[in-house]
């Protein structure tokens, strides 16, 4: 039936189909007094009835289809928009020059491995002026574990700044006159940062974020350390959870889409259990596992830290290693080891 | 099927006369007509007055009926549009063409299932690009995802000249859609575009891309309302009509949940089961770049049925 088809609630469509209003044609010639007579509901519902039924009806308004794009267009596209770097140039290398912009990157591991501190350096290096190749944005920061730690942040961004300034120096001439180099304490004011302590807020920051994008347009990233804290303990109801995942991944979907900004999830690592064997995995199951475009793995070596890319379109399955200095991440220098618990 | 009141408008003869007797049955819409018994209707319009205007009314309602069924077709109609309209489109791969018989075939619905990073995106880019490179037919891509890349297209196209890359690429549009309600509206677009282009010829689409509809489907299936199940069924059936009709070719992908005793099966449940025509299962073998592709359900080929393909750079 068609009435089926129109984003309007159940208990509507069913006042319609019982009055006989089946096909989109017989709604759109209706007068909205008419029809919230037949149906006793208010007029304003049934004008708003009458507008869905009437641009459904029309098909050459339809707003997918004139966004589409043909692959041409969007290769070309591609070859425009700039990745945030890691700082690490091997991990940079594995991700085709960092993080994609337009795409959701889930970066998960066991705890200590460092997800934070490249959510972290992911925060600070978005902020780098198109100058300096970067891409000169805000970042958003959705906390929802508590580990967002602002004197880490200082350091990281203290040494982001010195690197700056250092490799940039003698192209200063270049520089348009009246540009300052960035201070620490800039890094810090372009940081937006949100503290989540239950699931439900979790999901109401997601649905408001198209708004909050809205009125600071400068976003180019958002961070959220991690997706899975809130869901993972005291879920009874696992049908519902998986509801409330695969809703929250299309939003975040739409919106790097819609913004042209790169969406980081950082997860946990749960074990997964095949061929017989068990296998380091994200968690969050198999449904979640289809939300994100990337995926990427991070684990230990022996004593070395390495990132491996474990699900990408365009990217071959590679690892790398890195390492978590007091600057943040770099690329690993044999003697960064892990420290040694006594 | 509207309400008579508002056919009144286009078929005078279903004037108020007629709608006060038939109201005075219980039948206030076409669909009511269709559920009375009619031979106690005629018996009780000729006791009427104005019978033989309610008699022509009546005759008037079953023509509106008769254009609104599908035609009757014999069997060798249908094999002749088998064996004319719906060619056998190549994936690009040769192992899967032969387990499938030929490739994707237009007029079905292809199912590719599997845990994540398993290859369905990269059969999905695969089969657009050879498409519309070797078929020279239109690829609709919807992504839901943001897992489209025209990088690994071009690739798969391979050393081209750049007018050629151009106009292939060209070819293949993509839409990114987010919620099952836009997937619908655009559907139904392609369909009316579709119907206004039969008279002008050939040149529309021949691949339809659903990349993954389980992500669109997921959301909305398994609450208490039935709604997400009857949206879940209706966009399977207007997959299957576009594939009939208009000789298109439908691929999507699905992921796949826990089965019992830790096997692996499709997402979606029982009654998406009977909607794709063809449904493979993915499984990467781990640490490899090897995939392997079963049959779980075909119209003319044994189910159980592997091939391995392996993902190259």
């Amino acid at each position: 039936m068609e009435v089926g088809r129109l984003p309007i609630s159940a208990t509507q469509k069913g006042k319609l189909i019982s009055a006989g209003y089946t096909s989109l044609s017989s709604l759109s010639s209706l007068s909205p007094s008419l029809l919230s007579r037949d149906l006793s509901i208010t007029e304003t519902e049934a004008l708003v009835i009458i507008k869905h039924a009437s641009r459904g009806g029309s098909p050459s308004r339809s707003p997918a289809i004139n966004g589409a794009q043909t692959a041409w267009e969007m290769l070309h596209e591609e070859e425009l928009f700039t990745r945030i770097t890691t700082s690490s140039a091997d991990l940079d290398n594995i991700l085709g020059g960092g993080i994609s912009c337009k795409e959701v990157t889930e970066i998960g591991g066991i705890p200590g491995i460092g997800k934070t501190q490249i959510g972290i350096q992911l925060a600070v290096n978005v902020q780098i002026p198109v100058d300096c190749r970067g891409l000169g944005g805000k970042a958003i920061y959705i906390d929802t574990e508590g580990s967002f730690m602002v004197e880490r942040v200082l350091q990281i961004a203290k040494a982001c700044a010195e690197e700056m300034s250092a490799n940039y120096d003698f192209s200063r001439n270049g520089l348009p006159s009246g540009q300052v180099l960035m201070q620490p304490q800039d890094f810090l004011e372009n940081i937006i940062c949100y503290r989540v302590c239950s699931y439900t807020e979790q999901i109401a920051l997601v649905n408001s974020l198209d708004k909050i994008i809205c009125a600071h347009r400068e976003v180019k990233i958002v961070i959220i350390d991690s997706i899975t804290f809130h869901f993972r303990q005291d879920f009874d109801d696992m049908a519902l959870r998986t509801r409330l995942l695969s809703g929250m991944a299309l939003k975040l979907m739409k919106l790097a889409k819609k913004f042209s900004l790169a969406v980081v999830l950082l997860n946990q690592a749960a074990n997964k259990y095949t061929e017989g064997s068990l296998q380091l995995s994200l968690a969050l199951g198999d449904s979640w596992s289809h939300a994100c475009t990337n995926r990427i793995i991070l684990y230990w070596n022996g004593n070395e830290r390495y990132a491996y890319i474990d699900k990408s379109p365009s990217l071959r399955s590679r690892s790398a290693p890195y390492a978590v200095t007091s600057s943040g991440i770099r690329n690993l220098v044999s003697d960064s080891k892990r420290m040694k618990m006594m | 099927m509207p309400p008579l009141k508002s056919l009144e408008t286009e078929f005078p003869i279903l004037d108020s006369n007629f709608r006060s007797f038939c109201a005075s049955h219980g039948i206030l819409t076409v669909e009511d007509f269709l559920l009375h018994d009619l031979h106690a209707l005629a018996a009780h319009a000729e006791e009427q007055p104005s019978s033989e205007r309610l008699r022509q009314g009546v005759d008037q309602v079953f023509a509106i009926i008769d254009t609104i069924h599908q035609p009757w077709i014999n069997g060798m109609e249908l094999l002749e549009d088998a064996q004319k309209n719906k060619r056998a489109l190549s994936t690009g791969c040769e192992r899967i063409d032969s387990l499938l018989n030929g490739g994707l075939h237009e007029g079905h619905v292809t199912e590719l299932a599997g845990p994540s990073s398993s290859g369905k995106t990269q059969l999905c880019l695969l089969a657009a690009a050879n498409v519309a490179y070797q078929h020279k037919g239109g690829v609709t891509y919807v992504d839901t995802g943001n897992s489209f890349s025209p990088k690994r297209i071009a690739h798969f196209i391979g050393q081209v000249d750049q007018k050629v890359l151009r106009t292939v690429m060209n070819s293949i549009v993509c839409h990114r859609v987010y919620d099952i309600f836009t997937l619908l509206a655009m559907l139904h677009e392609l369909e009316f575009r579709r119907k206004s282009q039969m008279c002008k010829g050939d040149g529309g689409v021949s691949l339809l891309i659903i990349d993954s509809i389980s992500s669109l489907i997921t959301p909305i299936l398994g609450s208490n309302s039935p709604q997400g199940r009857a949206l879940m069924i209706s966009t399977g059936s207007l997959l299957k009509k576009l594939a009939h009709e208009y000789n298109i070719a439908v691929l999507v992908t699905n992921h796949t949940v826990g089965g019992n005793r830790g096997t692996i099966k499709p997402a979606l449940g029982e009654s998406w089961k009977t909607i794709p025509h063809t449904r493979l299962l993915f499984f990467r073998v781990c640490g490899s770049n090897t995939c392997d592709v079963s049959i779980l359900k075909h119209p003319y080929v044994a189910s159980g049925k592997a091939a391995k393909f392996t993902i190259h750079d």
